[in-house]
């Protein structure tokens, strides 16, 4: 739940990067924690695994400056994705504003993809919310490795997998060399402020 | 594609997958070649491709098991902690006792117990919170599957002046419970009796508020922020707290009119108003059922339009609201 300060003309949303283990989430937040340094309002932190597998959360806040009079401040997370930390992955989506679902390529990764929209469509239930409601970008990671042969699905087979219904914006992406970050993100934040306008109607 | 083209693939991906973390992915491929090779005893050097293949194989097993028999919920530095206790206590606005409350619940839904413990204890001292507090102490000892850690801890808090009867009641209600859903057979000591004179120190007023509401229905309210870890009672609490709302009449009634009540309590998406009885034309209007298709949330952080159902609505017998009505709306997703 975003939280809107009217003296301050404040908003702070929640935004979360959601999808099966190891797809490129903690990828994307790195990516926009050295690449866009000027808007990242503190240190990014990864709570994960020696084998840098997410534990609990990353963590990065950003400030994106005025927008409709109203400073916007956005902090980004991103769940575990493996199954055993299903409970933990529930906490962090706790009071989401948007979510990104970054799916995997890979071909062997079709089943987990699927499986993990489930979890998030039971989640956010869980809470309340929706999926078909809620603020929601896809994006097709690691399409770099088309070019080095690995079997990868084809975006139109992965549409159709994870989007038929959610008819979502999605990218194409590949989140190691920032390849899609920025137009996700972008989406997502523009879907997630405008349907925060409707809803705490903040912008002057 | 011959088979060593194709053993070639296969090693290929399961490099590959081995790096990105998909250990089971890269074993499935690995033995996928190793049956190839197997099949195909022509190859050159395959009996020396087979030994480094299963050798790759036993390390990634390990590697498997390893992450399987993991803790999910370690123990994270004091820094991590305090970042969990700031980014998960819900309240963002505000101080003091509540806030550090909700803190420490986050602690403990993260599994950091030690530390929770430590922060509740602290919080022992906070009379506006401290019945959650040792509360969610004993929800913390059952965690860590000690019961008989909770039980001294309650005994401790019997003999000790810090909790007053009443309070201590509700903690005793609360421990029993748990303990004989977990088939935990034992006596729970009681306090010596003594008179009890009214009380004459002046109360916080959340106290006071809670104790406006119907009897019965205060447990309830501090219920939630008790349960920290239980799946089923998240979805309440994830609610944000409402402390008035507008109502207006769906039909008939003057149309238009918003009415402003005061939340007297809150338990997840239900909500308790108590309507007093000059308010004849919207009494009329409201009954169990009724739907209000227009409503305005009034929380500290935001106004939310949404709409509600009312589903009970009861005149107040007795009290200094005599005579008003007890209304409870549900909220639907706004
Ligand atoms: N080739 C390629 N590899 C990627 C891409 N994105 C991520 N990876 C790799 O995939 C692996 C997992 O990436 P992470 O970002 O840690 O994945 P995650 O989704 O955070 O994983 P969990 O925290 O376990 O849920 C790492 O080895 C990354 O380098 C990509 O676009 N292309
Ligand atoms: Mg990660």
């Amino acid at each position: 739940m975003a939280t809107f300060n009217f003296k301050r003309r404040e908003i702070e949303c929640k935004i979360v990067y959601y999808g099966p283990g190891r797809c490129g989430k903690t990828t994307n937040l790195e990516y926009i924690f050295k690449t866009y340094k000027k808007q990242v309002s503190g240190e990014m932190v990864s709570i994960d695994t020696e084998g840098d597998r997410t534990l609990f959360f990353d963590f990065l806040p950003m400030g994106l400056g005025k927008i409709k009079g109203c400073d916007v401040k956005v902090q980004l997370y991103t769940v575990p994705g493996q199954v055993q930390y299903s409970s933990t992955r529930k906490l962090v989506l706790k009071e989401v504003d948007g979510v990104v679902f970054v799916a995997d390529s890979l071909e062997v990764r079709r089943e987990k993809n699927m499986l993990s929209l489930k979890d998030l469509h039971e989640n956010l239930k869980s809470y309340g919310s929706s999926i078909f409601k809620i603020p929601l970008v896809m994006q097709y990671n690691k399409r770099d490795l088309e070019e080095e042969g690995i079997p990868l699905m084809p975006i139109a087979q992965m549409e159709h997998d994870l989007n038929r219904q959610l008819k979502a914006p999605s990218h194409a992406a590949a989140a190691i060399n920032g390849q899609g970050v920025a137009k996700t993100i972008t989406d997502c934040l523009k879907l997630t402020l405008l349907h925060l306008q409707k809803e705490l109607k903040w912008a002057k | 594609m011959g088979a060593a083209a194709q053993i070639k693939t296969l090693l290929k991906e399961a490099d590959l997958y081995q790096q990105q973390g998909l250990l089971n992915e890269a074993k499935e491929r690995y033995k996928k070649a190793t049956e190839i090779l197997k099949a195909n005893a022509d190859i050159a050097n395959g009996q020396e491709l087979i030994k480094s293949i299963v050798k790759k194989v036993v390390a990634l097993n390990q590697a498997i098991n390893r992450i399987n028999d993991a803790t999910t919920k370690p123990e994270v530095s004091g820094q991590k902690q305090d970042l969990i206790k700031n980014l998960f206590s819900g309240v963002r606005e505000g101080d003091g006792g509540q806030r550090d409350l909700e803190g420490a619940i986050a602690l403990a839904k993260f599994g950091q117990f030690d530390r929770a413990l430590s922060e509740f204890d602290r919080l022992l001292a906070d009379n506006t919170v401290r019945v959650a507090a040792a509360k969610n102490i004993i929800r913390c000892c059952i965690e860590l599957e000690d019961l008989d850690q909770a039980v001294k801890r309650f005994a401790a808090w019997v003999k000790d002046d810090g909790f007053k009867d009443s309070e201590l009641k509700k903690i005793r209600f609360f421990l029993d419970n748990r303990l004989r859903n977990l088939d935990h057979d034992c006596t729970l000591p009681e306090r010596t009796p003594v008179l009890e004179v009214e009380d004459i120190e002046v109360d916080h007023q959340a106290s006071d508020k809670t104790s406006e509401g119907p009897a019965g229905f205060v447990d309830e309210v501090e219920a939630e922020s008790v349960d920290f870890d239980s799946e089923l009672e998240l979805h309440e609490e994830e609610f944000l707290d409402i402390n008035s709302v507008g109502i207006q009449l769906p039909a008939g009634g003057p149309k238009g009119q918003m009415f402003e009540f005061d939340v007297s309590f809150q338990t997840g998406n239900s909500i308790n108003l108590i309507i007093p009885s000059t308010e004849k034309t919207l009494l009329k209007e409201l009954k169990a059922g009724t739907k209000l298709p227009e409503m305005q949330f009034f929380s500290p952080i935001a106004i939310l339009n949404g709409s509600g159902v009312v589903t009970s609505k009861t005149r107040i017998k007795s009290g200094p609201k005599e005579g008003d009505y007890s209304l409870d709306i549900t909220i639907l997703t706004t």
